[in-house]
């Protein structure tokens, strides 16, 4: 990768009240047309670190402790909020994981969509109007021309869904942000949608971060993997490196519970017990309470964090692992 | 004693909507004529899209609506009309665990209260002393701890919360479990815990399990024999093994073809399907699927097909040119198994070693999740 699209280093917050990070030491780099995927158990801040960059964390809720992003060659602090909502719904969007908490209710779909492009192109109605049933038309939502008319209650789940990322691609932005944009679509339906976002990415070399937790989504589209557990990456690599040559305990324990549609039926393997909250972390490697390898060492030293950019980072003591062979014999 | 050990035959549950004012009466048929049987001790899956009558059939099965049309059978006799005292006998060998491990659980009851009620009304006979003991005993079968009976369920994670549901569930021994959903809201490392439960309860105790669920790879892993439904009917149905190696119906292929497998590098064709699900209110004339169906040929808009046998696995399918279409697309069941690579097999093998280690400690992870607190357990402090 030459010069990223977007790079973030060495993001770090907490909410207020708190006296730990909720992201901690974040870091990754995104190309054009490439595909970031986050993925990590629920409630590992996936979803905060998007809203982070958006700028669309309540500032007074939340405390920064750094946070230096590279837009395109600009460079800004994460908490500028000012420099982040100039580009946001422009050169950066966001399809948001529960799609009611970005459609109005009271206004049909079509003005809607029509509404973000004028504001930010400062074309006239009729051209917003056409760029938003073009959207329509290309996240696949059957007949169009009525439904540009229609309220979000009239359209099913998986069609507002679709509403949402016809919104979030009006634009052409150059960073989508997808927040488990398909885990509420039944899997026809997703795979027309990922088919669609890989299309666009050709057409406007747009880079995309997408948080899921499906795996087989993550194999399908990622170019590089950010795997993060209780707000950290604990492993950053290629799609490659992180299917074919996985390092970190939880990055395996994550992949062996998902059940395989092929081969032998075999029983699934787990991750044992429970995240803890925030306030419970153990000091070290959070994983440390859960990790099967976990050594007195895990518990007093934190393993160094992934820096995104070099190829395949992992963040354990004991990464790849295969040291752990002869210390159990 | 017949290996049949639920029946339905011709189910059909209309739902009227609408007629007021304003909005035009309409019928949802939301099951239109599902036949099918669930043999004894199996695992018995229910697939398809949303919408497409999966709950409302597992709540006509369980008689917790009554059918517009058809008949049930339990353990051969007739079960369509029963009422009253009956059915609550009924309910003793038939249970069900809910999606949504959030709004299932009555909030006001601790979790010893919760896992009870259901023996008081099942085995009024059995004793205070006796009942409290079962109520622990149930409690460690599915990996909680006698203590949790003094807790409250906003206390337990969505994973320990499910548990209680399956607790709750096996109260009564029931004979038949049926399952709307009961993995799809959980993480995937909570969902492999409760899925390997049920898989050990089933063993256990000789239940028959009913399961719902959208996701493949989870029925797959589960379920013996599988009901593929679109639009309110069955449209496939057979072994795990013969529907994933090689499905007949352009349906079931379809749904195949979607799943993105988490295997890096290995492009697969996809058999995108055209437009919108049909509304069950409105169901396209002849075969339902041929608005969609990628293979619909001209008569298909006219002629309605039957179920039919579809392989020598007593697979059917409901579809007038499978045998067509299954020599147009041989390569429609799921790809051979994928190897991982050495280095990264070498290393799920060490994973799993230091697990099964973890578990043969009684104090640790044996109910894997059971011994962790709760968020808010743990903020309270
Ligand atoms: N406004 C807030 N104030 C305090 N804590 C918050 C706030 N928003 C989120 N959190 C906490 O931050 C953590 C990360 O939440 P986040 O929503 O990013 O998780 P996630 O990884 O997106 O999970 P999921 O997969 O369930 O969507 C959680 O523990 C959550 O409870
Ligand atoms: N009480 C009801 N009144 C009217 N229509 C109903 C009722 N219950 C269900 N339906 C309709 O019947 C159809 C089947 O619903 P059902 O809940 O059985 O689907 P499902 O396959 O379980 O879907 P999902 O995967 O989304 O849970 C849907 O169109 C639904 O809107
Ligand atoms: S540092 Fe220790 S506890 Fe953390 S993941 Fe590695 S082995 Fe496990
Ligand atoms: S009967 Fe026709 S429309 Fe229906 S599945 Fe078969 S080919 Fe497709
Ligand atoms: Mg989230
Ligand atoms: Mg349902």
């Amino acid at each position: 990768m030459t010069t990223p699209l977007l790079a973030v280093e060495d993001l770090s917050f907490r909410f207020r009240g708190h006296d730990q990070d909720v992201v901690q030491n974040l870091s990754f780099a995104l190309g054009r047309n490439e595909t970031l995927c986050i993925v990590g158990e629920s409630g590992c801040g996936k979803s905060v670190t998007a809203l982070a960059l958006m700028g669309l964390l309540p500032s007074d809720a939340v405390r920064f402790g750094g946070g230096r992003v590279t837009f395109d060659g600009d460079s800004y602090g994460i908490e500028d909020a000012g420099r982040i909502a100039s580009m946001r719904g422009d050169r950066m969007a966001m399809i948001f994981q529960e799609p009611m908490t970005s459609l109005n209710p009271a206004f049909r779909i079509g003005d809607q969509i029509a509404e973000a492009v004028e504001r930010h192109r400062r074309c006239g109605t009729e051209a917003a109007r056409a760029r938003a049933l073009e959207m329509l038309r290309r996240v696949g939502i059957p007949a169009p021309e009525q439904r540009l008319d229609e309220y979000p209650h009239q359209l099913s789940g998986g069609m507002r869904q679709r509403v949402m990322i016809a919104m979030a691609l009006a634009n052409d932005p150059e960073v989508l942000i997808a927040d488990e944009p398909t885990t509420a679509l039944d899997v026809t339906v997703q795979a027309q949608i990922l088919d669609l976002i890989a299309e666009l990415q050709t057409e406007t070399g747009m880079g995309t971060i997408m948080i899921t937790h499906d795996l087989g989504v993550v194999a399908e589209i990622a170019t590089n993997v950010a795997v993060m557990y209780a707000g950290q990456v604990v492993e950053y690599g290629s799609v490659q490196a992180i299917f074919d040559d996985p390092q970190h305990p939880y990055t395996i324990g994550l992949m062996s519970s998902v059940p395989s549609l092929t081969g032998p039926h075999r029983r699934l393997s787990t991750v044992p017990g429970t995240v803890p909250s925030i306030g419970q972390m153990p000091p070290g490697c959070r994983f440390s309470s859960r990790c099967p390898f976990a050594a007195p060492i895990c518990a007093e030293r934190p393993p160094l964090a992934p820096i995104g950019g070099a190829d395949h980072q992992v963040a354990c003591h004991f990464a790849p692992l295969e040291t752990m062979q002869e210390r159990r014999a | 004693m017949s290996d049949v050990i639920l029946r339905a035959t011709g189910l059909r549950k209309h739902f009227r909507t609408g007629g007021g004012m304003f909005a035009r009466q309409s019928t949802v048929r939301a099951v239109d004529g599902v036949t099918l049987d669930v043999r004894r001790g199996e695992t018995f899956a229910i697939v398809g899209e949303s919408g497409c009558g999966k709950s409302t059939l597992a709540r006509l099965l369980m008689r917790l609506l009554e059918p517009t049309d058809g008949r049930i059978d339990f353990d051969g006799r007739d079960i369509s009309d029963l009422k009253g005292r009956d059915l609550r006998d009924l309910r003793r060998e038939m249970q069900f665990i809910f999606q949504d491990p959030f709004s299932s659980l009555n909030p006001r009851m601790s979790v010893g209260r919760l896992v009870a009620e259901p023996l008081e009304t099942h085995h009024p006979q059995m004793g205070r002393e006796e009942r409290r003991e079962e109520v622990a005993r149930l409690l460690g079968i599915v990996g909680l701890r006698p203590e949790h009976a003094d807790r409250y369920p906003h206390e337990f994670s969505g994973g320990q919360r499910q548990r209680i549901g399956i607790a709750r569930a096996l109260a009564s021994r029931p004979r038949l479990v049926i399952g709307d959903e009961p993995v799809s809201a959980l993480d995937v490392s909570v969902q492999a815990q409760v899925v390997n439960l049920l898989h050990d309860l089933k063993a256990e105790f000789d239940m028959t399990l009913v399961i719902i669920a959208h996701d493949l790879a989870v029925i797959r892993h589960m379920s013996d024999r599988v009901a593929v439904m679109y639009l309110g009917q069955i449209v496939e149905t057979g072994t795990t093994d013969d529907i994933f190696a090689h499905p007949r119906h352009p349906y079931t292929m379809a749904l195949l073809s979607a799943i993105p497998e988490p295997v890096h590098g290995r492009a697969r064709t996809r058999l995108a399907l055209s437009g919108e699900t049909p509304s069950p209110a409105n169901p396209p004339s002849g075969c339902r699927f041929h608005t969609r169906c990628p293979f619909a040929r001209e008569d298909c808009a006219q002629r309605v097909p039957e179920l039919r046998p579809a392989g020598p696995g007593g697979q059917h399918a409901a579809c007038h040119y499978w045998e067509e279409i299954a020599a147009e697309r041989p390569d429609a069941g799921t790809p051979p198994a994928h190897e991982r690579k050495p280095q990264a097999a070498a290393r799920f093998a060490l994973y799993e070693a230091a697990i099964d280690r973890l578990n043969d400690r009684p104090e640790t992870a044996v109910n894997a999740g059971a011994n962790d607190m709760t968020q808010q357990e743990e903020d309270r402090r």
